[in-house]
């Protein structure tokens, strides 16, 4: 069973104070407030905000940019620490949060396959039948076996794309949606992304789309600097950030 | 049964990582004819010119001198590559290892197998060659393989951690740290003995230098050495103190280190 519980958190990212920090403090239109320190700026991204999601949940989190919701799915991916506040995450993550990363651009296609399957728990047996599939996925023929730095960022993005194949996550976090690389691909990178998620017992995805998000989850939050602003079904929350957006561009 | 099913799932994950640091391994040598084997080799050679070089003394043979050299400098390697390499792993690795679902223990366990596996093809090497070449038999002191290769592991994962936090706190002690590294090759009992010195400024570093006490270790277990009970007490120490330093420093430290940008 797969949980996520967060009761008043607060995060903080800190980053080396180098000196004149003066100009540091200057409040913009977006991002968090930037606290001077005396030896580290500390950005406090989210603050005293509590979710509990279960088994089934589908969330959205809709906000401006630098509003907290990279740092909300990284706390939930224990990518980030809180700094106070009770954090309670059960069940296997699968953090997407960036195309490409963890894979290693001067391994091959195939060895970054190789790599994925091993680190994500495919059994020994099954690694050479699943390293087959994603090739086969990607279409990418002989470019298979050179180092993805030979790449180009079409072909990147097909390899980053075929190897969902393998992910398997209770709690799946996206931030953004995958985009497909090319037409040709996109019905199956659609349909490998759409089992992704159909798989997971809960789904946190972050998307300025409002397209995507309807199609895949049923309640959205909305993080607003670093507070969760508001917490409800997909319709009645949209449509308050819509207004909220509106009134802000006048 | 109940044992074998509840370290069986670690079992696999030494399997896995040992797998991945194969691969990763042999994409560092893409291109060259012998692959991986340039691990060994490259060591083999510089231990086999250093023997050369620095043997003057009627103490050992240049064949035991060699391998007194050679099981040395393997694990001096693994001592440095402990600390040089682990100045940046928060820094420059967490996000890779987030992707790849390892938590931040998991992402040092991971370097840690990559070292172990450098240096256990080097120890493969050492093997084959003290059975080929006879200078002696392997005897008792294997028997102290796995608590030699246990202190290991636990005071290379403590140390990483370690110094992981001190260059995150004091970003200059990376360079201090890098040239420190090399001045306590030239100070540890690597390419010289102080049997052969004859005490004096080496007896001095034999004695005071934990470094000298580890060295020390690999070559008691494959009988180069003598097995000296005082050299294994003072490394089970250091390590207890250095596994004691580095746990509470990942306790008090996970946290806030993983926010820092």
């Amino acid at each position: 069973m797969a949980r996520i519980h967060i009761e008043n958190a607060s995060v903080s990212y800190f980053l080396r104070n180098k000196g004149d920090a003066s100009k540091t403090a200057e409040r913009g239109a977006v991002g968090a407030q930037i606290v001077v320190g005396r030896r580290y700026l500390e950005i406090t991204a989210l603050r005293d905000i509590s979710l509990s999601l279960k088994d089934g949940d589908r969330v959205g989190l809709v906000g401006m940019n630098g509003s907290g919701k990279s740092t909300l799915l990284k706390l939930c991916a224990k990518a980030l620490a809180a700094q106070s506040g009770k954090v309670e995450i059960e069940g296997v993550v699968s953090p997407q949060f960036a195309l490409g990363s963890g894979l290693r651009p001067t391994l091959s296609g195939r060895q970054n396959t190789e790599l994925k399957c091993l680190y994500l728990g495919v059994p020994q047996s099954l690694i050479a039948e699943r390293v087959e599939e994603v090739k086969g996925l990607s279409k990418l023929g002989g470019y298979f076996e050179l180092p993805m730095n030979a790449y180009s960022a079409g072909m990147r993005s097909r390899l980053v794309m075929s190897l969902l194949r393998l992910v398997r996550g209770e709690i799946l976090i996206m931030d953004e949606w995958i985009g497909a690389a090319d037409p040709s691909v996109s019905g199956t990178i659609n349909e490998l992304q759409s089992q992704l998620i159909e798989r997971s017992q809960i789904l946190l995805l972050a998307s300025h789309s409002k397209r995507v998000l309807a199609d895949w989850v049923d309640t959205l939050v909305w993080v607003d600097r670093g507070e969760i602003r508001a917490h409800g079904k997909f319709d009645e929350v949209y449509k308050d950030y819509e207004t909220w957006l509106q009134s802000r561009k006048q | 049964m109940t044992l074998w099913q509840s370290i069986r799932p670690y079992l696999s994950g030494l399997v896995r990582f040992f797998h991945i640091s194969y691969i990763e391994a042999k994409s560092e040598h893409r291109g060259t004819h012998l692959g991986i084997f340039w691990i060994p080799l490259s060591s083999l050679l510089f231990a086999a010119m250093l023997a050369l070089v620095f043997h003057h003394a009627d103490s050992m043979s240049v064949l035991e001198f060699f391998f007194y050299v050679f099981a040395g400098y393997i694990f001096w390697n693994f001592i440095a590559d402990s600390i040089t390499g682990s100045t940046d792993v928060i820094q420059g690795r967490f996000e890779f290892a987030i992707h790849n679902n390892l938590s931040l223990a998991g992402l040092f366990g991971k370097l840690l197998i990559d070292r172990l596996f450098a240096y256990l093809l080097n120890l493969a090497v050492l093997v084959i060659l003290i059975a080929i070449l006879s200078p002696w038999k392997l005897g008792v002191g294997l028997l102290l393989f796995f608590p030699f290769i246990a202190l290991t592991v636990v005071t290379s994962l403590g140390t990483a951690y370690l110094v992981n936090m001190m260059t995150i706190f004091f970003p200059d002690l990376k360079a201090l740290i890098a040239v420190g590294t090399r001045f306590m090759f030239f100070a540890s009992p690597v390419f010289w003995s102080a049997a052969e010195g004859g005490g004096g400024v080496r007896g001095f570093l034999v004695k005071y230098n934990p470094a000298a006490y580890f060295l020390s270790l690999p070559r008691q277990v494959f009988g180069i050495e003598p097995i000296d009970a005082k050299a294994w007490l003072v490394a089970a120490i250091v390590s207890a103190v250095v596994c004691l330093v580095g746990y509470l420093a990942y306790h008090q430290s996970q946290g806030f280190v993983r926010n820092l940008k």
